[in-house]
Formats: C-alpha cells, sequence, structure tokens
C-alpha cells in the first residue's frame, strides 16, 4: 500500500471524512428511498414539575412512558450500533486495539445517553442542551473519581468532532446566501468577518493572548453562531480543549442572557420589528435563542431574525476554510519559513474538506434535484448524529478536562473582555448595518410574507 | 517545580465580579423560565438551525423573494470573503 493511500485510510482527520461520508449516504438512501428509518435516538421533552402551556405542553413526555416504549430502545441500539461499528473500525485502523476500545465506547456512549436524557429535561433543554451537560458530566467523573483507565480508548474528542463536522455540512445550504437579498448579505456577510477581524486584533495585540487559537475560536462563536461556529473554528485552528470549553460556556451563559434582554432593549428603543429582528439574527449566538427573541417582536421580526441568522449558520463552512488556511499558512509556520503548496496540503486539516465536499453536494446536487423538503428530511436525521457525535466528543472533553487548567486559561479575565467587547462591537456594528438597510432611509424597507 | 506566585489584578477582578453576575442573571432567568414563548417548542439549547424541532415547518425562510439572480449574490459574497482574507492576512503582518 503507498504511502498516500495508507494516509487515507489510517489518519483520523481523513477516517472522519469517510465516516461522515457513510452516515449522509446511508441518510440520504433511507430518506429519498422511504425503505427504512434511520433517525437516531432523541429524547423527547420531559418535566420535573414545570407547569407547561401551549405547544411545549402538548410536546412533552413524561420519562416513564419514553422508557417503556420499544420504539425508544430500537432506536438506542440503531444509534449504538451505528456509531458503536463506525468507530470502532475507524479506531482499529487508527491502530487501536478493538478490544480495548469497545467496552470504552460503550462506557462513552452510556455516559452520553444519561447527557442527552438530563438535557432533555424541560428547563434544561430550553436554555442550555448537550453541550453544557456533556462537559459537566465529564468533568465530574475526571475531577472527582478521575477517569478509569479502561475508558480512554474511547476518549477521541478530535475523531468525534470531526466526523460529526462533516455530517454537519449537508446542512450548511450555500443557497442560503440569497434568502434574505443584499439586506441579509449586508447584515449578515459584512459584518461578521470584520468582528471577527476586530476580535483577533483586539485579543491578540490589545490583550496581548498568545493564544491565537482561543482567539478566532471565541470570535467565531461571537460573530457567527455560537457552539456550532466554535466546535468548527476551534477544530480549524487545531485549539485546545480548554480554549473550546471556555468559549463555549462563555457563549452559552451569554446568550441565555441577550435571548431575555435583547428584545426587552430593542422594544423600550421603539425598533421597528424589522429592524429588531435583524439585530437580534446578527447578535444572538444561537438559532433556537434568535427564533425565540425574534418572536418576542412579532411574526415580521421572527421571520427577519431567523432570515438573518440562516446567512449566518451556512457562513460556519467559509470560515472554518479560511481558518484552518491561515492557520496553515501563518500561524503554525516558523519565522522566515516560507510555506509552500505541497506543505500547506499537509497541514490543512482534511475534515474540513469533507465539510465543504458535503455541503456543495447538497447544495447543487441533491437541492436542485431532489428539492428543498427532501434536503430539509435528509438534514433532520442526520442533525441528530450531528449532534450524538458532539455529545461523545464534549464528554470526551470533560472526561479530559482538570477544573484548575480552565482556571489557568482565564488568564486575568482575558477570554472573557475578548467575548465582552467583541460582542458589544459585533452589536453596535450590526445595529449600524441594520439601520443602514433596513430603516428606510437609505433603502426601501422590504416586505415579508 | 514551584508555580510564580499569581496576584489578582484590576482585570482579573473585574472579570470575576462580571463573571458571577452574568451567572447569576442566568441562573435567575433559568429557575424563573424567562424569555420562553409557550408557542415555540424550543429555546436557546437549539444551537444550530437543524436542532429546531420540525424546523422544516417551524422556521419561515421562505419569506422574502430575493430580485436579483443568485449568481450576482455570490460574487458579491465572494468579493468581500476575499478582501477581508487580504486583511487579516495585513493585519497579521503588522504584529
Amino acid at each position: 500500500m503507498s504511502a498516500k493511500t495508507s494516509k487515507i485510510l489510517h489518519t483520523e482527520d481523513w477516517l472522519a471524512v469517510w465516516i461522515g461520508f457513510i452516515i449522509i449516504a446511508v441518510g440520504l438512501v433511507a430518506v429519498l428511498t422511504g425503505a427504512f428509518d434511520f433517525s437516531a435516538l432523541k429524547f423527547k421533552t420531559w418535566t420535573v414539575g414545570e407547569q407547561l402551556t401551549g405547544a411545549a405542553a402538548a410536546k412533552a413526555v413524561p420519562l416513564g412512558q419514553q422508557l417503556a416504549s420499544g420504539a425508544f430502545w430500537l432506536k438506542m441500539l440503531l444509534t449504538a450500533a451505528v456509531l458503536g461499528v463506525l468507530f470502532t473500525v475507524g479506531a482499529k485502523l487508527t491502530g487501536e486495539k478493538v478490544s480495548r476500545f469497545v467496552p470504552a465506547f460503550v462506557g462513552v456512549f452510556l455516559l452520553s445517553v444519561v447527557v442527552r436524557l438530563v438535557s432533555a429535561e424541560f428547563t434544561l433543554n430550553r436554555y442550555l442542551e448537550w453541550a453544557f451537560w456533556a462537559l459537566i458530566v465529564g468533568m465530574l467523573i475526571s475531577n472527582t473519581v478521575g477517569t478509569p483507565k479502561w475508558l480512554k480508548p474511547a476518549v477521541r474528542t478530535e475523531f468525534y468532532i470531526k466526523t460529526g463536522l462533516v455530517v454537519m455540512g449537508f446542512s450548511v445550504l450555500f443557497s442560503n446566501i440569497a434568502k434574505f437579498g443584499l439586506y441579509g448579505l449586508g447584515i449578515a456577510w459584512m459584518v461578521t468577518p470584520v468582528v471577527i477581524l476586530f476580535m483577533w486584533w483586539f485579543g491578540t495585540k490589545v490583550l496581548k493572548m498568545d493564544n491565537k487559537p482561543l482567539v478566532i475560536t471565541m470570535a467565531s462563536a461571537t460573530s457567527v453562531c455560537g457552539t456550532s461556529a466554535a466546535i468548527a473554528s476551534g477544530a480549524a485552528s487545531n485549539c485546545k480543549k480548554d480554549d473550546l470549553t471556555m468559549t463555549i460556556s462563555i457563549s452559552i451563559i451569554f446568550t441565555v442572557l441577550m435571548m431575555v434582554f435583547e428584545p426587552l432593549i430593542i422594544r423600550a428603543f421603539g425598533m421597528s420589528p424589522i429592524m429588531g429582528g435583524a439585530l437580534i439574527g446578527g447578535t444572538v449566538d444561537s438559532t433556537g435563542a434568535v427564533a425565540v427573541a425574534g418572536s418576542v417582536l412579532g411574526g415580521e421580526a421572527e421571520k427577519a431574525a431567523v432570515l438573518v441568522k440562516m446567512i449566518q449558520n451556512i457562513l460556519i463552512g467559509f470560515i472554518a476554510f479560511f481558518v484552518a488556511l491561515f492557520f496553515a499558512t501563518r500561524v503554525d509556520r516558523k519565522s522566515g519559513q516560507k510555506v509552500g503548496a505541497g506543505e500547506i496540503w499537509t497541514r490543512f486539516p482534511k475534515f474540513i474538506i469533507g465539510f465543504f465536499v458535503a455541503s456543495l453536494v447538497a447544495s447543487f446536487v441533491v437541492l436542485p434535484l431532489a428539492g428543498a423538503d427532501q434536503v430539509k428530511a435528509v438534514n433532520g436525521v442526520l442533525d441528530q448524529y450531528k449532534n450524538w457525535c458532539f455529545v461523545l466528543a464534549f464528554v470526551s472533553i470533560g472526561l479530559d478536562t482538570n477544573f484548575r487548567d480552565i482556571a489557568r486559561q482565564m488568564k486575568g479575565g482575558k477570554p472573557l473582555w475578548l467575548y465582552i467587547v467583541g460582542q458589544t462591537f459585533n452589536i453596535v456594528l450590526t445595529f449600524a448595518m441594520v439601520w443602514f438597510l433596513l430603516s428606510g432611509a437609505v433603502f426601501p424597507i422590504p416586505t415579508l410574507d | 517545580m514551584r508555580h510564580p506566585k499569581r496576584s489578582l489584578t484590576a482585570g482579573s477582578i473585574a472579570a470575576l465580579i462580571v463573571g458571577a453576575v452574568v451567572l447569576g442573571a442566568a441562573v435567575y432567568i433559568m429557575v424563573n423560565g424567562l424569555g420562553l414563548n409557550p408557542d415555540l417548542d424550543f429555546g436557546a439549547g437549539a444551537y444550530y438551525y437543524a436542532d429546531i424541532p420540525d424546523y422544516q415547518q417551524t422556521l419561515d425562510w421562505d419569506s422574502y423573494t430575493a430580485r436579483l439572480p443568485f449568481v450576482v449574490y455570490l460574487l458579491l459574497f465572494l468579493a468581500w470573503g476575499f478582501l477581508m482574507w487580504c486583511i487579516w492576512k495585513r493585519l497579521d503582518r503588522k504584529q
């Protein structure tokens, strides 16, 4: 076997691409033919005594009822089997012993099941969800009883993250850049890279942070769409686990606040619904929080918020690609060293290519051939596999993280200041663009049906 | 190996205070269920658009009809991205 063939079959980067492609391919066949159900396990919302009304009440299912259902256990088996087999083969090809990997994977998977169960509880599901609880569960174990040695072969954060990102690539549809015409492009795409550059400058020059992967991960989370963007940029820049933990924790906590306070402030200032919605879409990190905060201002605001956020969602791929290229050509090189095309290729994280190919196939092959509804249905299936990969990754991060390491990473609160200053800049710049495009002073105000 | 003794700077004390206030406010919001819409079956925990339950029906993302051909948006998108890439490289060189 040549060295080249050996690399594409035996390195974690390439294996993540192949595993991601297999999941996407099976998902596509399942949905397009309707021959079988490939959807992974997802806990329905359950409560611990909260009084629910409206849609939330209609969709909550008591935990006991969920666990008593045969379909639930079948889905659990399917999810464990699909991910277990694929990751075991992957681990074997990277040189891991199957006899060590299988019990370890079962352990990490069961911890992930606990995480998904906990994060499906009504209040926890609404505000925090899996990323936060996966870190907490992992860290509780590693910082109390310690991570058992037998579990360590399956603590493979990067492998799971890269695979999840390739699967996620299929949901990044290029056609969405035109969803809100020049208005959306202006608010989402003109502002986002400027905020990233500002935070890069502020973090490296003003705060003098020498941890560049942390700076770019934080900048992407702030300007693009929180957790998902942090995962993509963090993997592209090869950031440390603690950096990702910190970025995501800060982003999640601030999103809870922004979801509640931003609509109130917008209303207090008397901004029009379309302007308020676009401002929310451009500045609140998570997509769910954007839709909820937008809905507080009315239907038109919710539509504008979602349209802007949709465009930001597709930016994840571009940002991750250029972050990987930037780090391969500039950050990781020695001073004065010229980096040739071969060296760039060697350093470039290959899973980004898988991510991009998945996105291109979805946008320019499957979408025109099968239609938007089918692509949405496929993504409905793939999203849960993406989430399971990310939950496995975040449990692994938690199992590998020491509280003291995180405290050390805080370095005088610099990451927090980077987020706060960056987010403030993001809000000011987005507001300026929203006013320029949607106030009616310069351009006609668009109509949303 | 002994670690050098670290002193608390004004920045780190301010960060501690801000962090505690933010965390306290987030806990208060969660305990009291603030900011949620009872008609929407999700919240800030849906990080990505596909995480939103039944997002195919829930998200109204075809509410605007773009007037220009797709290629115009694509070219503007790429041109702005290229400009930002050049600025980023320049910004990094100056440091």
